[in-house]
């Protein structure tokens, strides 16, 4: 503007505008390329509750890492997200997408979704040397010859089926069993182990069930199940979606069989669902709840939370466990780049040395045996209390 | 034998329940041809509405109130979905309710977030026992939700005024609007109702097993039923509700031991088997076309 004056405030923005532009490409080149950790959760569709309790736990483990462990090495970890919508051609083209955008030797990590999804992916992921675990437990995933790059953190479906019949066996030695699983990957996984190893124990499968993954009417499958006399009904496949149903129908007709499930039926939705009807429910789980405050890692992350502002809310099992994969996978980083190897092979290296740490006490080791981590706890439904109590000590499963 | 009467008697009662849901969907198709894909959305909403209302009232009172939430909610969808669409080729009209199904499911997830959700309480406890034969609870108000609903809508479509004029827009929405009959009124009433009649399955289905998007899921089972029932027949939707219920729960009984997972298609299986003798299902109109 001809004939005005420049003010001193003017002069002073100016300037600092000016040094902002120059400074900032030695700024930019200072900075550390981040870390990165992919996460492909059902954020959308039937599962959207565990997708969004996972975000939740990725998102304040990755902050805690950066806020109070110093990142990975002084670089940042960076979290990538993407929904499956817990549909394996959507989660495919989202780890493609992935894959190909991201560069190799800074995308060190994917975490996926469900075993149909895990197992469509599993060998691209071997090929691509890709460090990979998931929501899934399945049995299959855990094979290190096959798929070298895949770790299951935490006991497979078949661990959890076998910590469950080793307590019917000792509970009841020649026990009658029903099984009811849902139509799916997730549900068939670890059938044909629980056969074997129920002839093993001498325990007599009386039953076998196949439903959908929801149900709309629990009473035929509960009529047949009080026709074959089973003392003990073994869930597999759902995530509170049918056993509330199936435990309600069984107070219904009088069927006192005793119910039980593994990891993804530990959720106290179950029992809030299901009502007094849960009580007594045997599930196997190997994190810790929200509730378990003597826990350092549940401690952790509440201050965390509360640190942050964040939601003061109980958190699942879902989260719990995302928040146990977070901090672990972020601990191998570190060892990886420690050891001057922070590169996918330095982090399957740190992986499968990671025997004493304890994720703050959330798993009871992280020795991994053949690629997973064979240890859980049972623990039973209190319907008075609306949460799972603790029923046994650590069950060493391998 | 008692096994086979306690199946039947199951099989029925969750035939009632896939009847209500059904009557809703083939109210709207016989009063406008169009084929809502959003029911299952229908039924979540009603769901959640029930929860949000379960919160500060006991359930049954909450089941209540959730009816006239729900029928304003299909209004609702009429005024922003359909009635923009009036006169249009029936085919947009159900492309609009893909589109407002994927709405909706994006919607009720904001509105009140993905987490698990279940009801508090439930409602008056109306178990029979027959001897062996036992009918519990939930099966009971099926029946009697159902039953009543569905012959009230039978007698109503064919003897009331307002019945007249549905079908009287059914038969020719033009025709109707030419006569001074209040077509888009009598459409807003038809999608309330449905509205209503899905909120009460998904009520009854959130009390088994909680709220959430499985219910969509559960609302699937509305399109085998009304297929078989023949798309534009109320009394149909109960008839077929009734037989796919029985038919799933004695393949429950008998079938799926010999072929696992049978159950699940059975009630497709047997609206393959109607559809090729009868196409217009078990009791739909035949429609005639001179060209």
């Amino acid at each position: 503007m001809p004939g005005k004056k420049l003010t001193r405030r003017q002069l002073l923005k100016t300037g600092a505008a000016t040094a902002a532009v120059l400074a900032a490409p030695r700024w930019v080149r200072a900075q550390p390329r981040p870390v990165k950790l992919a996460v492909l959760l059902p954020l959308t569709g039937p599962f959207a509750f565990a997708g969004a309790a996972a975000l939740e736990a990725f998102q304040d483990a990755v902050g805690l890492v950066n806020d109070e462990l110093g990142g990975i090495a002084g670089r940042p970890l960076e979290l990538i997200v993407e929904d499956t919508g817990y549909d394996v051609a959507k989660g495919t083209a989202a780890f493609n997408r992935v894959v190909n955008r991201e560069r190799p030797d800074e995308l060190l990590f994917v975490y996926g979704d469900s075993t149909g999804l895990s197992k469509a992916l599993a060998p691209e992921i071997t090929r691509l040397g890709l460090p990979y675990t998931a929501t899934s437990y399945s049995g299959e995933l855990a094979d290190p010859e096959r798929y070298p790059t895949i770790y299951v953190f935490g006991p497979t479906y078949q661990d959890m089926m076998e910590a469950l019949l080793r307590e019917i066996a000792a509970r009841k030695p020649g026990a009658r069993i029903a099984l009811v699983y849902s139509n799916s990957e997730f549900g068939r996984d670890p059938i044909p182990y629980v056969k074997r190893r129920a002839a093993a124990l001498e325990l007599e499968i009386v039953a076998e069930e196949v439903t959908p993954l929801v149900l709309t009417d629990a009473g035929p499958v509960v009529l047949k199940l009080q026709r074959a006399r089973a003392d003990y009904v073994l869930t597999q496949g759902y995530v509170a979606t049918a056993e509330p149903a199936l435990l309600k129908a069984a107070r219904e007709f009088g069927f006192r069989a005793t119910f039980m499930g593994t990891y993804y039926s530990a959720s106290n939705a179950l029992i809030q669902r299901a009502g007094p009807a849960a009580d007594g429910f045997l599930a196997t789980y190997h994190n810790a709840y929200w509730y378990e405050v003597d826990v350092p890692g549940i401690r952790r992350a509440r201050a965390y939370r509360r640190q942050k502002g964040r939601p003061n809310k109980p958190m699942t099992t879902y989260y719990v466990g995302a928040f146990f994969v977070g901090l672990t996978v972020a601990e191998a980083m570190r060892r990886a780049a420690a050891a001057n190897r922070l590169s996918r092979e330095g982090v399957l290296e740190a992986l499968g040395n990671l025997a004493d740490y304890d994720a703050f006490g959330l798993i009871h080791s992280l020795r991994f045996v053949r690629h997973r981590l064979p240890y859980t706890k049972l623990y039973r439904a209190d319907a008075r209390a609306r949460r799972y109590v603790p029923y046994s000590d650590w069950i060493q499963l391998a | 034998m008692s096994f086979f009467l306690q199946l039947l008697v199951a099989g029925i009662a969750t035939g009632a329940l896939y009847a209500l849901m059904a009557m809703g969907f083939v109210l709207v198709y016989r009063a406008t041809r169009v084929v809502n894909f959003a029911i299952g959305e229908f039924l979540l909403v009603g769901g959640y509405l029930t929860y949000t209302l379960n919160l500060v009232l006991p359930l049954p009172w909450a089941m209540v109130l959730t009816l006239p939430l729900a029928f304003a909610f299909g209004l609702l969808v009429e005024r922003g979905f359909v009635r923009p669409l009036l006169g249009r080729n029936v085919v947009a009209v159900i492309m609009a309710t893909i589109g407002l199904a994927l709405a909706l499911d994006g919607a009720t997830q904001l509105a009140w977030g993905p987490d698990q959700k279940y009801l508090e309480g439930q409602l008056p406890v109306l178990t029979l026992a027959l001897g062996e034969l036992i009918l519990p609870s939930r099966s009971v108000w099926s029946l009697l939700l159902a039953l009543p609903a569905a012959l009230a809508l039978v007698y109503a479509l064919k003897r009331s005024r307002y019945g007249v004029l549905v079908r009287a827009v059914a038969e020719s929405e033009v025709a109707a609007l030419a006569m001074k009959i209040p077509a888009p009124r009598i459409v807003a009433l038809v999608w309330g109702l449905s509205a209503a009649l899905a909120a009460v399955g998904g009520a009854l289905l959130a009390g088994l097993s909680g709220v959430g998007p499985h219910l969509i899921a559960m609302g699937l089972m509305v399109f085998p039923v009304a297929i078989l029932g023949g798309m534009d027949s109320v009394g149909g939707a109960l008839l077929a509700g009734m037989l796919v219920g029985v038919a799933e729960s004695l393949s429950r009984g008998y079938l799926e031991a010999l072929v696992p997972g049978i159950t699940e298609a059975t009630p497709f299986l047997i609206v393959l088997l109607v559809l090729l003798a009868r196409p217009y299902g078990l009791f739909g109109e035949r429609e005639i076309e001179r060209v």
